[in-house]
């Protein structure tokens, strides 16, 4: 009989691999930009505090260090979102965007954008500047509103909230198209650059934010992982397993909502993390999350960090937006994978 | 160990169920048989917690199942559905193990159980093959295995075991080929005689007879007969609950009644 092993690599191999390059990624973000920092000169001015030029210094300790240890946070919270997401809808096609979360936040981010000037009066609130709060506002409601309309006395059916999430999300998606209409030349620009994310307004407040939002789920979400892997049997099999159902469904998506809605205010929307990243996890150690889920917070931190990295560089000194990069990057990849995954079997 | 009581079910104001009363012994079998609609995968719902009863009760252990706490029944209480919607590509052995999630016995112990759980449904060379290769037999074994590692600590205690455990299958083998319908019966009379206390779907009569302690017959949500084999494999009630004319003989060797369409 043939023995058929359809994982490519082994879980420790592949976190071994993904700690490696981990450093170096962010080494690498650290280094480049509109202007080159060499690697003697990062090294001293992280670790010792002194060294480089004064103006190399102030890059790294106010612009590129936070940025990327934003990126990283927001990387890995965006990852990890999608890879619960997936196994809450038992479909590995599930994205953050499928829960109306980045719809929502468009149309909190352009509300703010277009009638903004009557209530930015109020300066930052935590490092967020208002388009923020509007867009973590936005992705919030939606989510609620979804959620709220699958739930009935039988409990929350994940189909009415696939279904649910895309007409909310067509709802959202029409308003925003009505505000950009509204909007003049200058708003449009900033609506449509805001929906291709970036990572431009990092600030030591935002990564504060980012990490303690990240350092929260990393409790609560390893603890779900048995659980998931039971959910995708079904979910009346995970039941009969002993696991609590409707309450596992509500945590998952206070948990996404939460990590997602975060990321997209600080960053705005960035495709193809929270899809891809668990996913090709998948397709190389296998389907478990107790390896799935830290490995794929791993993989979105170096995969955000690499784009926004590339992002500063391809057309210096302007910059492209990060969600570009992702696809640019994620989509051939991505493809590539599939087709490897197909021949194999 | 299980007791059934006037229990009626009704969903979207359609009756599926009404008025039945079984009684399961510990370590009994019983079969559940009838034509296609007739309530019997809605009832195993209703003990398998999935559904609640609309009238009447289920007691487990004494206990109403409504009173048992999730993580309480699936120590004892295994269920294995019809047919499985597992999408992603665990391995065999991985879809086995899931089968130990209400326990906390350790993974040496698990790794244990989930080599002799697919050893005893003669799936061990299926351990490191993706489950969504399978095929559909296949498939329903490894999922058998899964509900057996479930149980595990019952089926295979020596001597008398220390609670009482629940097996319910829905229509277990309908995807085999004969040799391993036989394998189920086989399992489930091994099984039975440990005190494991077994409830099943099953569309084939003769398959039945070999291994139930108690048949139901139902119809139209209803409870039509209840007995043992000898007394409902007749050929009048096999005429009044499957509008069939059969033939009720006696098999030469294992002398058991055989039913002859």
């Amino acid at each position: 009989m043939k023995v058929l092993n359809t994982r490519l690599i082994t879980p420790r191999l592949c976190g071994l691999l993904l700690l490696i390059s981990l450093p170096l990624v962010s080494l690498l973000g650290l280094m480049t930009g509109p202007v080159f920092i060499s690697l003697a000169d990062i090294l001293s001015i992280t670790l010792s505090g002194d060294g480089g030029n004064s103006q190399e210094k102030l890059i790294i300790e106010i612009i590129r260090l936070p940025r990327v240890i934003l990126s990283l946070l927001v990387g890995a919270l965006l990852a990890t979102c999608g890879a619960l997401l997936q196994g809450l809808f038992r479909n590995p096609l599930a994205d953050p965007a499928l829960i109306g979360v980045s719809a929502g936040a468009s149309v909190g981010a352009s509300v703010v954008i277009v009638f903004g000037s009557t209530f930015t009066a109020g300066g930052l609130m935590l490092g967020l500047s208002a388009i923020s709060v509007g867009a973590f506002a936005g992705a919030i409601i939606t989510s609620v509103i979804i959620f709220r309309l699958a739930t009935g006395p039988q409990g929350t059916s994940v189909a009415t909230m696939l279904l649910a999430g895309i007409a909310i999300s067509a709802l959202a998606g029409a308003a925003t198209n009505t505000l950009s209409y509204l909007a003049d030349n200058d708003m449009l620009r900033r609506i449509s650059l805001w929906q291709m994310g970036n990572l431009q307004g990092a600030s030591w407040d935002r990564v504060g934010l980012c990490a303690l939002t990240a350092t929260f789920l990393a409790v609560l979400i390893p603890r779900e992982a048995g659980a998931l892997n039971a959910m995708l049997l079904g979910e009346s099999e995970a039941r009969h397993l002993g696991v609590n159902v409707e309450w596992l469904k509500r945590r998952l998506i206070i948990y996404s909502a939460l990590g997602v809605a975060i990321s997209v205010a600080v960053a705005g929307v960035i495709a193809f993390v929270g899809l891809m990243v668990p996913h090709v996890i998948r397709l190389l150690v296998g389907p478990d999350h107790r390896a799935l889920l830290p490995l794929s917070a791993l993989a979105g931190a170096i995969l955000l960090v690499a784009a926004d990295a590339l992002a500063r560089v391809v057309i210096a000194p302007a910059e492209l937006p990060v969600g570009v990069v992702t696809a640019l990057l994620g989509a051939p990849f991505f493809l590539w994978l599939l087709v490897v995954q197909r021949r194999r079997t | 160990m299980l007791k059934i009581n006037s229990v009626g079910l009704t969903i979207s104001a359609v009756p599926l169920l009404n008025n039945i009363t079984i009684d399961c012994p510990r370590g009994s079998v019983t079969a559940l048989m009838g034509p296609n609609g007739a309530g019997k995968t809605s009832l195993l719902k209703v003990i398998s917690g999935e559904h609640k009863a609309s009238q009447g009760r289920v007691a487990i252990n004494r206990q109403s199942r409504d009173d048992w706490k999730p993580a309480e029944i699936a120590q004892f209480m295994a269920v294995l559905p019809q047919s499985s919607t597992l999408e992603f590509a665990f391995t065999s052995e991985e879809v086995v193990a899931l089968g130990r999630t209400p326990h906390a016995t350790g993974t040496v112990r698990d790794a244990e159980i989930i080599i002799a759980a697919l050893a005893k449904v003669d799936a061990s060379y299926l351990a490191q093959r993706s489950f969504v290769q399978l095929s559909g037999g296949e498939k329903q074994r490894v999922q058998l295995a899964r509900v057996l590692a479930q149980i595990w600590d019952h089926c295979e205690y020596e001597g008398d075991a220390p609670t009482d455990s629940i097996l319910l299958l829905d229509e277990p083998s309908a995807a085999f080929d004969l040799a391993h319908q036989l394998m189920l019966i086989d399992i489930v009379q091994q099984i039975s005689a440990r005190g494991v206390t077994v409830v099943m779907v099953m569309h084939d009569l003769n398959l039945a007879a070999k291994c139930a302690d108690q048949m139901v017959f139902m119809n139209c949500g209803h409870c039509t007969a209840v007995g043992t084999v000898t007394e409902l494999l007749t050929p009048e009630l096999i005429k009044k609950v499957f509008s069939v004319d059969a033939e009720v003989i006696t098999h030469p060797v294992q002398g058991t009644p055989m039913v002859v369409v």
